[in-house]
């Protein structure tokens, strides 16, 4: 008898089923939310009065510029430092330091990094004690006009990023072995390593980069939070005066504010083409690439990447190390780099109301939990070909910007009830969380070989003891960073926390923005460092159970 | 021109692989290494390129032309090699492949000797394609003629037939050969295979 | 001689009402209980939000009212919350009740956002000097209606470290001269923050000679006219302002905090007692006095008052008397709790009632007061903030 052979597991139409789920919690949501946010973008009305905002193109100039800079400094830094590093002794151990540095939530890095370089922080300090001032110096340093100490708390923070990226490029198997065979050959005809990675590496990985870059640009392009904290006030950058007008009690100017959503979000699109297009009329003079061996490195741009990266590790120590001494800080009047009171009352009004701390920690894991069961449900279920519109989905959640999207979530979520319910509230973190893991994961899921299954089911291996017993041990490292990474993004959210928690519930990044308003230092520092902890340690805790059984360390 | 090996041995941690090997390969001479898998072939090669990775390492002497290479950086010493993959830069089409390794001068003598090389290995007119969209054996010549292009003083080969299918192999290693003999390039060539032995070739086991 | 008659109709006249009132008030009481009012106030000052924890303990003591503190940090985002709430048909809002004045009380009250009349009938409300402070009913010259209770009274204040101080500029033109001999020292917040309004209007009304203009409504014309000699002193003073008026910090606390590292020499503050408080919290130095401009300065009552889709009005109703109790107000009114001056006429409490509002003499209390000035129209508002955007928000 002739009759169809039989087909994979994703080719059973029951099994199709558990597609939906990502489908109602996660693409529905994001798709309802997007038509919202598109909705706001039609009242001629607010366009009128956007257009008759003084501080509209400043601003508009700010945010463009603040986002271009950084995404350019965060990825040369992180090209430069990743191709000095890349296959040194320090190589096999970067992803700590990096992780680390990634669980560090944006807007405690704004809160840290302000209170070193502010006039009356500790870089001034430390110049005092040889200056001798004894009133803060009339330095332009945080809020300063041109959005530098924004651009450079942004570059510290993307840049680890932006490595992370690339180190997973590089230490995939396939351009691993790509690349070390490409090293020989370009080292045996004469090129340095300088130019094989300018003539070899690089023309292969930046287009894998050319996602990513954006997706930061249009972070720091709309960045609110970080911006309230340390960047320009008068005027701000677009984001900011948009986030104030959302806000504002009057109706006209929260139609402004929509207006100006669409405007920034249009403006990052015909910049970041402008820059592809740019890049590409420049790299299609393709001469450079074929120059021919250069007789010796003429720049040494991959030079001091250690002490480069040292640097960036230290940064983060000393503002760490910073916000702890702070929080202890009752008084620490100006030159003194040593408090002159410490005390625990920061700490203990922090033990008194818990609250806040609570409810982010169950939003993260809930989110974290749930995003990964919808993810390996779909991946489990799905067949491959579906993947892109999950991916495209994904991206576009990650690369419209949070103000837009947080928005049109509100405004929907207000027409079904959802604002300031819990279900509305893990919706809205769910979002982001589901986009990161799913894009996190698609690569090391889908790229699993085959041939792993093959073989079990040769050893009489049934489907579900091929799952626990093979697939998630191998896919552990993956799996584990990506759950991390989840759990970092809900705890660090703060526009849609704000928006669709209509004040019902107070997430710890809602307090520690709030805080930065007021006056008690010591509390916003012991805030700032309970935003930190948790994400490090979930950091911590993937790198220590994602290692392979045979690693030594 | 001549490539002087003196009692190179290489270690893995406390493990040795081999010791105090020893060789002298005359200008277009090819010398075979042969050895089972995991003999240290390649580590071998690897440490004569001055690549060895970080947890292997070896002592001993690379002389080439009279020159220490010992301590040189490995794309100074102008050392070849052909792998057992061809190793075309999937990025770059095949003329630029082959100008890769091109030294430096005006671009209209550079153009001229990649035309020349595609020349001699009849893929005239492909300089443009990519590498991908050329046959097994057209990718070979390719590589071989990068490595050649470059001028190198030596040349070390990584089983570089055995990924071939037969019909092809004993084409291009005669190819190969001849191009090595013509240009009296010293040649160190790593295999299993016997057949890949030039004839009259000397013969070392490690 | 009193007869019969109308000792009885003097009864009737002053005790029926209260003694209805009294039935009525049982029956919100009643009604409160067990509920959970969501009182979304501003929550930049720790104190603040500590006496706001207390009054929790104490309504839920005794009234069995659950009350939940929705940290804010501009009261614009509530008002435009219920609005939202409102629009889309949400009866169960998520605000019940809310700290405010100003602008925002008159945008609610315009667009029937809240609920009420109901202040009078809270059974405290009694006590409220209404007559010797005039703007617990007259909220910033829109006439409360009972539609928000008061809870606070505010004269605006300004502060520094007497040490640094020698003699503080007591108006405008002497603060002016005093950041001309001390560049950089000296700034306001930039509006719309609430502060940085008043710094503004207080500026306005000391550089305006008819001050009969602030009662009314203004329209542009006639403001741009009357605010040239107060452009012109700002554009005096820009220069020799913190960061040369380029920037301007984003709120009053952030100013008090720089004045406290000592990047500034003088602060501003609503609350003439904050800066005592500071002192006594540790965040200013014991040398730090506070003052009022000699010709007066603007003063307003802030309040709290229930929206219209509040879930939870009994409640909030009992927690809004609760907050006017004299045991509260008293509490509040303590330097070393908050320092928020009482609404209450302290004459009409009970001897030992009233001896709890007596505060000493503290490091940082104001040395020179001077006389409250009530606010110009609400319409004077958003021509201040344009014209000030217009001419320093571009840098």
């Amino acid at each position: 008898m002739v009759g169809p052979l039989r087909q994979g597991v994703t080719g059973k139409v029951w099994r199709r089923a558990f597609g939906s789920p990502i489908i109602i919690l996660f693409v529905l949501p994001l798709v309802v939310s997007l038509l919202f946010a598109l909705g706001a973008a039609f009242d001629l009305s607010a366009w009128q009065l956007l257009w008759a905002h003084p501080q509209l193109w400043p601003a508009l100039g700010l945010s463009i510029f603040t986002g271009l800079m950084s995404v350019l400094l965060s990825a040369s830094l992180a090209i430069i430092i990743v191709a000095g590093l890349y296959l040194s002794g320090w190589w096999p151990r970067l992803s700590f330091p990096i992780g680390a540095m990634l669980a560090m939530p944006h807007v405690a890095l704004a809160i840290g990094l302000s209170f070193l370089i502010m006039p009356s922080g500790f870089l001034a300090r430390s110049v005092a004690l040889f200056s001798g001032w004894t009133t803060p110096p009339n330095w332009i340093t945080n809020h300063d006009p041109y959005g530098l100490s924004l651009i450079a708390a942004l570059v510290l923070k993307e840049t680890p990023f932006l490595m992370w990226i690339l180190i997973s490029i590089l230490n995939r198997q396939d351009v691993r072995d790509n690349f070390n065979g490409q090293r020989a050959v370009g080292l045996s005809l004469g090129h340095t390593m300088t130019s094989i990675w300018q003539r070899l590496y690089l023309p292969q990985i930046v287009p894998k980069l050319v996602w990513p870059l954006f997706v930061v640009f249009a972070y720091a392009a709309t960045v609110v939070d970080m911006a309230l904290v340390i960047g320009p006030t008068q005027p701000p950058t677009l984001a900011t005066l948009v986030w104030a007008d959302i806000n504002d009690s009057q109706v006209l100017n929260n139609a402004r504010g929509a207006a100006g959503a669409w405007l920034l979000t249009v403006a990052i699109a015909i910049v970041a083409l402008g820059v592809w297009g740019l890049a590409n009329v420049i790299f299609s003079r393709r001469e450079w690439l074929t120059v021919g061996p250069a007789p010796r490195a003429l720049i040494k741009v991959f030079f001091f990447a250690r002490l480069k990266f040292s640097s960036l590790i230290s940064v983060y120590l000393i503002i760490t190390v910073l916000l702890v001494i702070l929080s202890f800080a009752a008084l620490w009047p100006f030159p003194n780099l040593w408090p002159e009171i410490l005390s625990i009352s920061a700490w203990s009004r922090v033990g008194l109301d818990p609250s806040a701390f609570f409810t982010s920690g169950v939003l993260a894991v809930s989110t974290t939990v749930t995003a990964f069961a919808l993810v390996i449900a779909w991946m489990e279920t799905q067949p491959q070909m579906r993947d892109k519109y999950v991916t495209l989905l994904s991206a576009t959640a990650l690369g419209v910007p949070a103000i837009v999207l947080a928005l049109g979530q509100y405004r929907a979520f207000l027409q079904l009830g959802l604002t300031g319910s819990t279900f509305g509230l893990f919706l809205a973190h769910l979002l982001p969380v589901t986009a990161y893991m799913f894009i996190v994961l698609v690569g090391p899921y889908r790229s699993f070989d085959s041939r792993w299954q093959a073989s079990a089911s040769g050893l009489l291996a049934s489907f579900p003891r091929f799952f626990w017993a093979i697939k998630l041990p191998l896919l552990k490292a993956p799996l584990l960073a990506a759950s991390a990474i989840g759990f970092a993004v809900s705890f660090g959210q703060y526009v849609p926390a704000q928006l669709i928690s209509a004040g019902r519930y107070s997430t710890l990044p809602m307090e520690a923005v709030t805080l930065t308003s007021g006056t008690n230092r010591p509390l916003t520092a012991a805030f700032t460092l309970l935003l930190m902890v948790p994400p490090l340690l979930v950091f911590m805790a993937a790198a220590h159970f994602g290692k392979s059984r045979w690693s030594k360390l | 021109m001549s490539l002087v090996l003196e009692k190179i041995s290489a270690y893995l941690g406390d493990t040795r692989i081999f010791e105090s090997l020893s060789l002298t390969i005359e200008p277009g001479e090819i010398v075979t290494v042969m050895g089972a898998s995991g003999s240290g072939k390649t580590t071998l090669l690897a440490a004569i390129a001055g690549d060895l990775p970080t947890p292997f390492y070896a002592v001993g002497k690379v002389i080439l032309n009279g020159h220490d290479m010992s301590k040189v950086r490995p794309e100074q010493r102008r050392i070849g090699r052909l792998f057992q993959d061809d190793l075309l830069f999937p990025h770059l089409t095949v003329g630029e492949n082959l100008l890769f390794g091109v030294e430096r001068g005006p671009k209209a003598m550079r153009t001229m000797q990649m035309k020349e090389a595609l020349q001699r290995i009849d893929l005239v007119g492909l300089e443009n394609r990519a590498p991908h969209t050329l046959s097994g054996g057209q990718r070979s010549r390719v590589a071989l003629m990068r490595a050649l292009l470059a001028k190198p003083d030596a040349m070390l080969l990584d089983e570089p037939f055995s990924k071939l299918d037969r019909a092809l192999r004993a084409t291009i290693r005669d190819y190969t050969y001849a191009h090595l003999q013509e240009r009296k390039i010293p040649t160190l060539l790593v295999t299993h295979d016997f057949e890949d032995v030039p004839k009259a070739g000397r013969v070392i086991h490690v | 001689m009193i007869n019969r008659r109308s000792l009885l109709s003097f009864a009737a006249v002053s005790l029926l009402p209260n003694m209805a009132f009294a039935a009525d008030w049982s029956a919100v009481e009643a009604e409160a209980k067990g509920q959970e009012v969501y009182f979304n106030a501003w929550a930049g000052a720790d104190n603040i939000n500590a006496y706001i924890a207390w009054a929790g303990e104490q309504v839920k003591a005794r009234f069995g009212v659950t009350l939940n503190h929705i940290k804010i940090t501009d009261t614009a985002e509530v008002v435009k919350r219920v609005r939202d709430e409102v629009k889309a048909g949400k009866a169960d809002g998520s605000v019940d009740l809310v700290w405010i004045n100003g602008e925002n009380f008159r945008v609610m009250k315009t667009e029937k956002l809240l609920f009420g009349p109901f202040a009078a009938a809270l059974p405290n409300f009694a006590f409220v000097d209404t007559v010797g402070k005039p703007t617990t009913l007259q909220d910033f010259t829109e006439t409360v209606d009972g539609l928000e209770s008061p809870w606070g009274m505010a004269q605006f204040t300004f502060f520094g470290d007497g040490a640094k101080i020698s003699s503080p500029p007591k108006s405008m033109i002497e603060l002016a001269a005093f950041a001309k001999a001390n560049p950089g020292r000296v700034t306001y917040p930039a509006p719309p923050d609430f502060h940085g309004t008043t710094f503004l209007k207080q500026a306005l009304v000391e550089a305006t000679s008819d001050r009969s203009i602030f009662a009314k409504p203004i329209d542009k014309e006639a403001f741009a006219a009357a605010a040239k000699p107060w452009l012109a002193f700002l554009d005096e003073l820009r220069p020799s302002l913190w960061r040369e008026g380029k920037q301007y910090p984003k709120s009053q606390a952030e100013i008090t905090q720089m004045v406290a590292d000592g990047e500034l020499l003088i602060g501003l503050t609503f609350n003439p007692n904050e800066p005592a408080n500071l002192v006594a919290a540790g965040t200013l130095p014991k040398t730090t006095i506070a003052w009022q401009h000699a010709a007066g300065t603007i003063g307003n009552s802030h309040f709290v008052a229930i929206p219209t889709n509040a879930k939870a009005k009994a409640g909030a109703q009992v927690v809004a008397n609760f907050l006017l109790s004299a045991e509260a107000q008293a509490r509040k009114n303590d330097l070393k709790i908050w320092g928020d001056p009482t609404v209450l006429d302290v004459t009409k409490l009970s001897g030992d009632d009233a001896k709890q509002f007596a505060n000493l003499p503290a490091p940082g209390s104001v040395i020179f007061p001077a006389p409250a000035m009530l606010e110009p129209h609400g319409s004077f508002v958003p021509l201040i903030e344009a014209i000030w955007l217009d001419h320093y928000g571009k840098g």
